[in-house]
């Protein structure tokens, strides 16, 4: 920081400087050592403190005792020594220090427009564009499918076959491809066994993705092979946290999930594959698995030369051949697409949106930062009309007088762009604290890089444009002889500034009207999310996952078992009031399945309706709080090997069901429903936000738990609490402990913990948009003050006339106020006609609340109306109160 | 002195002055001891910026109140080169005791006003 104090140095005048600069600087330099100015905060008060206190000091120096007339020999002396810049800067410096409180102001908004639209870059930078530390991340893709046949949805995480893989896994685009499939695995040995999100890998991704491991190395051949030598590599997160960074840990043996692996190498400290941990080779042959059971997700780096655009070229040649192989047998070939995209937008899917949003919205606070200051700009360039004119017709050329109005610009952006920088400093440290764990385990932070301070250069940069275009193609137009006649009439000869300062107000108006908008559209969506009728008891529920080792629980019976024993010995705890395993819960949907209803089964070969497929114990329904709407839900005569039954949500019934009577209605579940047995509706649940609270409620049937072919050995376990759901974990992971010591529990939260959760995308932008709403408005009623304040003020000999004819205060104020309500008037117009416009983008981000909302509109038109007039309400308080006689002698 | 103006300082003096001033009446002091002294007199509750601070000299002396002196021997200060230390001079003597009679006075003032006279140490 030093640089910016000696900056500030240059402020003082050179005696004082001279003779106390060095001791100042070492003074700062203690000063940051004392206790109190210890940590970041402390240092960012140190930042602030240090910053006012030298400015208050310049401007005391500078008032007490002016500059006196520098002799001629002086003068000389500068002009031979000096450049012109260093004499424009020094003449924008004293400028500045003239009008301190424009200077502030002008610093202030600039670092509010300039910090905000940094800090929210650092944020989309890490979480959008640029989230994971690989080399030339550019280049690397995400590859998934597109079948028009199934949906209309694009994804790219769990979603081919292997056998899809090796089609084109050797394409001539691709440098290197890598495939994986995600899984849970426990490590055990030590302490505590611990369950770690891992991926299985066919080909090694290491070298796909660019980086190589920290220690040891990646897979080889031989271990990537089906049935090879066990290997695992770990991340460095686990690394560090189970293993304790031990460097000898290389050749060791490690325990994946009971059967030994040898451990060959650590990644360095960086998101992997969605934030897996564990690496080990998948080990399977793509041919005994079933081309339709998409499990994989794929990743490629482009061969060099090539690029995206051949890429798919290529895919779209294999995925014809595909089709043209297969189709007989999976229809859903029929049209499908092979479809790439880069990595980050293809894991970050969902925050992308957000993230532009906010980072528009806070482009607008820059832009109506900027038009502030450049209509305050404007106000003085008129002020300064004369004294310009007057250094015009002294032989200063206007290029020479647009340059310094730019240098002044220049300088008040280049110190609100530093103010600017340690807002976005102390914002992103901030943002980072508010994570959630959730994201923050997984390796996420925002950070100021080389980017971001490039962002922030951008910034002020585009401000200087932005601020210097209007007053500098005014100076152009200033014509001395004009200026200098026209001597006691400034205020009335500039009618084009006059017209570009109130459209500038008008613009900025418009800006924060749109910004004002949007926050209270996303406010009105954010408060319906929050209202939205779950369908469940979410108060008082806890939740948590366990996954039982196949290699331990083999059979269909053993996990019946353990998860039969659980839930009885969890229900008979006292604190827990009921007690249910289920392999989902809303808000999230992870499993679904397709579809076949009897006596209405569509023709052989048509594209079956999917539902998502729910394995739910019999006290699932009342531990998580579901209504029954007719029929009812499991008990003890669902058992294995009784008569099959099914239990579906309303949404079922209307989508599917087409007016059958739902109960005892017969329906097939699975990959391949045709070849399911059939199960019978025996009841019948009010529909849950099972997909999210922003969407409707999915098609839902629940398998009792017992009667589960597939035997899931991964469920959750939803216990109703009586008093805070959290009080009982202990007592659960004993019960745990009890049946099987060596079973982790994760993901431990309370149902309201994840629904929260799953709403924090939109919270964070309706928190940012809020503010930033709130920032453009008191920027734009600065901008509304300044304006009419200096209306007021070239105005005052007019309204001294007006008041010696008999006007009364009254009509003045109006006066006054109705320039800046036609001003408000126009801006709200022009504000809610762009609202109006971006509608369509809007309402994908909005909910159960349009974009042409009637109550946010007049909230808005309220709140600017008041800002308009607590704004120009001094101002015009001046003018009623101007003094006739004086006002007609002022000149 | 002569070859330097005169500044006006503004009567009467700020307290920020006042209390540089008689930071100083203990000996000479260097600019940032100034400051500590000031800080622990007041209880931390006047602090001094460093800009502040070399303001306020740069004026003291500007007014003859204050002067420079050769540099006291203090063993643990490496960067002894760098300071300059500062001590009253007669005139500087003289306004602080004609700034203190008038605070003197604003108090007794003070006291004499029935809500106020608990304004002190109770």
């Amino acid at each position: 920081m030093t640089w910016l104090w000696r900056v500030l140095l240059l402020g003082f005048r050179a005696d004082l400087r001279r003779r106390h600069g060095a001791e100042i600087l070492s003074a700062i330099a203690a000063e940051r050592r004392e206790p109190r100015y210890q940590g970041v905060l402390g240092a960012a008060r140190h930042g602030v403190h240090t910053a006012a206190d030298l400015l208050a000091a310049v401007i005391r120096n500078r008032r007490a005792s002016p500059e006196g007339p520098p002799d001629a020999g002086r003068q000389a002396e500068r002009h031979t020594h000096m450049d012109t810049f260093r004499q424009d800067l020094r003449y924008a410096c004293r400028q500045l220090l003239r009008r301190p409180g424009f200077a502030a102001v002008a610093i202030l908004s600039l670092a509010l427009g300039i910090g905000g639209n940094t800090a929210v870059f650092g944020i989309v930078d890490s979480f959008v564009l640029h989230p994971f530390a690989f080399p030339d991340a550019d280049r690397l893709l995400v590859i998934g499918p597109s079948f028009p046949k199934l949906s209309s949805e694009v994804a790219f995480i769990e979603v081919l076959s292997p056998l899809e893989y090796e089609d084109f896994r050797h394409a001539r685009s691709f440098a290197g491809t890598a495939a994986f499939d995600l899984g849970n695995r426990n490590i055990s040995g030590g302490d505590m066994p611990e369950r770690v999100f891992t991926a299985f890998m066919i080909d090694d991704a290491f070298p796909v993705v660019g980086l190589r491991p920290l220690l040891g190395r990646g897979f080889t051949p031989d271990e990537l092979r089906p049935n090879g030598p066990p290997a695992a590599v770990i991340s460095h997160r686990l690394w560090r946290s189970r293993f304790h960074g031990d460097r000898t840990l290389i050749g060791r043996t490690i325990r994946v999930n009971g059967n030994a692996a040898t451990l060959v190498g650590v990644m360095p400290p960086a998101l992997l594959l969605i934030g897996t941990d564990l690496w080990i080779p998948w080990g399977g042959s793509a041919d005994r698995v079933p081309r339709n059971r998409r499990q994989i997700s794929v990743i490629a780096r482009l061969a060099p030369g090539a690029t995206r655009r051949m890429a798919d070229a290529e895919l779209a040649a294999i995925a014809a051949r595909v089709a043209g192989d297969h189709a007989a047998q999976f229809p859903e070939y029929a049209g499908w697409r092979l479809v790439t995209a880069p990595f980050a937008s293809g894991v970050l899917q969902q925050v992308r949106p957000a993230g532009f949003l906010v980072l528009g919205a806070v482009a607008l606070v820059l832009f109506i930062a900027c038009a502030n200051l450049a209509s305050l700009m404007l106000a003085r360039a008129t002020g300064r009309q004369r004294e310009l004119a007057v250094r015009v017709a002294l032989g200063a050329g206007r290029g020479r007088l647009a340059r310094q109005l730019l240098t002044e610009i220049a300088l008040l952006a280049a110190l609100g762009g530093l103010a600017g920088f340690a807002i976005a400093w102390v914002a992103i440290r901030a943002s980072n604290s508010l994570l959630p764990a959730q994201i923050t385990a997984f390796g996420f932070g925002a950070a100021i890089n080389a980017r971001v301070t490039a962002w922030c250069l951008l910034s002020a940069a585009v401000a200087v444009v932005l601020v210097g275009l209007l007053p500098v193609l005014q100076t152009g137009r200033a014509d001395p002889n004009d200026s200098l006649k026209h001597e006691t009439r400034q205020a009335t000869a500039g009618r084009g500034a006059r017209r570009a300062r109130h459209g500038l107000i008008v613009g900025e108006i418009a800006l924060a009207v749109m910004l004002a908008l949007g926050a209270g559209l996303l406010l009105r969506s954010f408060l319906n999310l929050q209202r939205v009728d779950t369908g469940v008891d979410s108060h008082a529920v806890m939740t948590m996952r366990l996954t039982l080792p196949q290699e331990k629980y083999r059979s269909g019976e053993a996990i019946t078992a353990f998860f039969e024993q659980l839930a009885g010995r969890v229900e008979a705890l006292p604190s827990v009031a009921r007690v249910g395993l289920t392999s989902q819960f809303p808000p999230q949907e992870f499993f679904r399945a397709r579809v076949l209803v009897e006596d209405r089964s569509p023709s052989t070969g048509a594209t079956l309706p999917t539902a998502n497929a729910t394995i739910a114990s019999r006290g699932y329904f009342d531990a998580i709080g579901m209504r029954l709407r007719a029929g009812r839900t499991f008990d003890d005569r669902d058992r294995a090997g009784g008569p099959s039954v099914v239990v579906v949500n309303e949404a079922f019934v209307a989508r599917h069901l087409g007016g059958l009577p739902p109960l005892g209605a017969r329906i097939r579940l699975g990959d391949k429903p045709e070849q399911s047995p059939p199960a019978q509706v025996i009841g019948v649940v009010a529909d849950t936000a099972n997909a999210g609270a922003a969407s409707a409620p999915a098609p839902e049937v629940f398998v009792p738990m017992e009667q589960d072919r597939d035997t899931w050995n991964q469920l959750f376990l939803v216990a109703r609490i009586a008093g805070d759901p959290m009080s009982a974990v202990p007592a659960i992971r004993q019960a745990v402990a009890a049946i099987d010591p060596d079973q982790p529990v994760y993901a431990i939260q309370t149902l309201d913990q994840a629904f929260e959760t799953s709403l924090l995308p939109q919270q964070a932008s309706t928190v940012l948009l809020t503010i930033f709403a709130a920032v453009a408005l008191v920027l734009a009623g600065v901008g509304i003050y300044g304006v009419t304040a200096y209306t007021v003020r070239s105005r005052t000999q007019e309204i001294g006339i007006r008041m010696a004819m008999g006007a009364k205060r009254s009509a003045v104020i109006t006066m006054v106020l109705r320039e800046v309500l036609v001003m408000a008037a126009a801006g709200l117009a022009i504000g809610v006609g762009a609202v109006l416009a971006l509608g369509p983008v809007l309402s994908s981000m909005l909910f159960g609340v349009s974009p042409i909302d009637p109550l946010t509109m007049a909230a808005t038109a309220g709140m600017l109306g008041a800002v308009a007039v607590a704004a120009a309400w001094r101002p015009a308080s001046i003018a009623s109160r101007v003094d006739p006689v004086v006002a007609l002698r002022y000149e | 002195m002569a070859a330097r103006r005169r500044t006006d300082l503004r009567h009467p003096l700020s307290l920020s002055v006042v209390h540089i001033l008689l930071a100083l009446a203990d000996g000479a002091r260097h600019g940032y001891a100034i400051k500590q002294e000031v800080e622990r007199r007041s209880e931390g509750e006047v602090r001094l910026g460093p800009g502040t601070l070399y303001e306020a000299i740069q004026r003291l002396e500007d007014a003859g109140y204050i002067e420079e002196t050769s540099a006291k021997e203090d063993p643990e200060n490496g960067q002894l080169a760098q300071r300059r230390y500062y001590r009253l001079t007669p005139d500087g003597w003289s306004v602080l005791r004609t700034e203190l009679k008038h605070l003197a006075r604003l108090v007794d003032h003070a006291q004499a006003h029935p809500r106020l006279r608990r304004a002190g140490p109770a």
